[in-house]
């Protein structure tokens, strides 16, 4: 019973991890940017809608202002230090600095207004209800999933059928190709933001009412989707979607064995040995060197 | 002011070591770590242990503190850098969560969350070292030290494959250089001497604990050299330099919150990473144009 449970909250972690780790795999996968502040997005939506909620605006005003906060954040970053970055020379390092610094601003910054302790959104829906005996399962569960398999099928029939995301697979593929085709690379790649940065919102929302919300957990949030990008392989959104997903229930499932602090290791554990056994990932192309 | 000014340079020899040990892999060999602190600490909970249990000397404690720093390192680098820079990134911000879990749990070498309390001074030919006038010399003298082996490895031909991988890899490769093997000895090198640095830390402090080894001093150290200058001799001990005084300028500025010093620090130097980046990837040491490149 108390591994079904842990596969439970399991797959809740994991449809969070597999929602936020796809943002950055689908923006670093067509864009090539190595978008660190991809964590920052996370705390910028995740402390919006804690804000608007506390202040009494309700749930659908603190949805918009955390989707439009995330947007706006990352447009404005790739346009404001990507673009500029990349004009000149743009080599991976370059981008992952001045990323990397932009994410320590917007943790600091947070964490003089909010303060730097937890802090949780409340709500009822956290509270668990007894499925079976001993089973407890809270409706933030469900309502995780359900926002990973809503959002993971547009995603999917986006990216399939649409002009749109056949142009961004197409930019990950090669731009200058794209450029001679006559579409706009700057255009597509501030699609991949936006895009990117909505996905990170469900989780950022359900995060705060469960596991609760802190400035430094940005660096969390990138460990994981980093993890999972690699362990997916690079590239590959659904590779990403699995492996988020993955690292998840094992995180969970590890605590039939060690204590809760460790496991971030698990994680840790994962993604090393992919490196070492399989470095192009679950459905990456072998193009690890 | 003077036992001020004394304290102020030691630390930043100190953090200038960090630095410049920092800046051989990532300005030379091209491989980014954000887990410098994990050696760091790494170097000063070895050293603390022998100083504690067996013997205080630095001939002992400084020696098991540089073989922990590269044995550890070497776990990380074998797989780790048969793999692209992005693999790396990911990898090294994994160790350094792990570590500090280890640091915090390990409570028989590393004390838990509550850290080590009255680690003996630097013993150095049974000359105990403590106060700070003296401590200075000693902290600088390997600073000094450490400059002169990295400077010296730089420029012999170990330092131009270095330089060769880093700008390109695959033509190093193409030229008969074994590319792993001679990162995976940067990364060996670059570690052993960062962990004397925690040698020399633990023993001035007296008392150290997990907070000092955290992903923020990993993350400091790495803005360091940025700001300073990936890649420059000078640069990382300016970068050391002015990371260090900046909190006391803060402090000078009435109009800033006192009690927000350290965010307002972070601030900063995330601020001037990314502008850095976008106006003058060099740093400020560095070289303004990419142009002048070819007259290294």
């Amino acid at each position: 019973m108390l591994a079904l449970q842990l596969m439970i909250t399991g797959l809740q972690t994991g449809a969070l991890y597999a929602l936020t780790a796809v943002g950055f795999s689908l923006i670093f996968g067509s864009t090539r940017i190595f978008h660190f502040a991809h964590g920052a997005t996370f705390i910028i939506a995740a402390y919006l809608f804690y804000f608007v909620n506390v202040s009494g605006f309700g749930v659908t005003l603190g949805v918009i202002a955390a989707t439009a906060g995330a947007i706006v954040f990352g447009l404005l970053l790739n346009r404001f230090v990507y673009v500029p970055i990349q004009r000149d020379e743009g080599s991976f390092f370059t981008v992952f600095v001045a990323s990397f610094g932009i994410g320590i601003v917007i943790q600091n910054v947070v964490g003089m207004i909010f303060g730097r302790g937890y802090v949780t959104v409340q709500t009822p829906l956290s509270f668990s209800v007894e499925l079976m005996d001993g089973l407890y399962v809270s409706p933030l569960a469900w309502i995780s999933m359900l926002c990973a398999a809503i959002f993971f099928g547009i995603l999917w029939c986006f990216l399939k059928y649409s002009n749109l995301g056949l142009s961004l697979r197409a930019l990950a593929d090669n731009p200058d190709l794209v450029r001679v085709f006559g579409l706009n690379p700057r255009f597509i790649s501030s699609c991949a933001f936006t895009i990117g940065s909505i996905l990170v919102v469900p989780a950022a929302i359900i995060s705060g009412a469960t596991t609760g919300l802190n400035p430094a957990m940005g660096h969390h949030v990138m460990l994981i989707s980093l993890a999972a990008t690699i362990v997916g392989g690079i590239g590959s959104v659904a590779g990403t979607l699995l492996a988020g997903l993955a690292l998840g229930l094992a995180e969970s499932l590890a605590l039939l064995y060690v204590d809760s602090q460790w496991t971030e290791a698990v994680t840790f554990a994962i993604l090393f040995l992919f490196i070492i056994v399989r470095p192009s990932g679950l459905l990456g192309r072998s193009a690890a060197h | 002011m003077e036992a001020y000014l004394l304290n102020l340079v030691i630390l930043i020899s100190i953090y200038s070591t960090l630095a410049v040990t920092l800046n051989f892999i990532m300005g030379y060999a091209g491989i980014y770590s954000l887990a410098h602190a994990v050696f760091f600490g790494v170097g000063a909970y070895a050293g603390t242990f022998m100083a504690m249990h067996f013997n205080a000397s630095i001939f002992i404690t400084i020696p098991v503190a540089m073989l922990a720093g590269a044995v550890l390192s070497l776990i990380l680098a074998l797989p780790a850098l048969r793999v692209r820079g992005e693999y790396f990134v990911a990898a090294s911000l994994g160790l350094q969560v792990l570590a500090v879990t280890i640091f915090s749990e390990w409570k028989a070498v590393t004390g838990g969350i509550g850290g080590l309390i009255g680690i003996p001074p630097l013993d150095i030919l049974g000359l105990e070292v403590f106060k700070p006038s003296q401590f200075i010399f000693v902290t600088v003298g390997v600073l000094v030290i450490v400059l002169i082996i990295i400077n010296r490895l730089v420029h012999s031909s170990f330092g131009r494959s270095l330089r060769a991988i880093r700008d390109s890899e695959s033509a190093a490769a193409a030229f008969g250089k074994n590319v792993p093997l001679i990162k995976t000895i940067s990364v060996v090198i670059s570690s052993a001497l960062t962990a004397v640095a925690g040698v020399l830390y633990a023993s001035y402090l007296s008392f150290i604990n997990v907070e000092s080894f955290m992903l923020d001093t990993s993350v400091l150290i790495m803005a360091m050299v940025i700001i300073g200058g990936t890649g420059t001799q000078a640069g990382p001990i300016v970068g050391a330099a002015l990371l260090l005084i900046l909190p006391s300028i803060i402090s000078y500025l009435d109009f800033l919150p006192q009690t927000e010093i350290g965010s307002i620090q972070q601030i900063i130097y995330g601020l001037g990473m990314a502008l850095l980046m976008i106006y003058r990837p060099g740093g400020i040491v560095g070289r303004k144009k990419q142009s002048e490149a070819g007259k290294e």
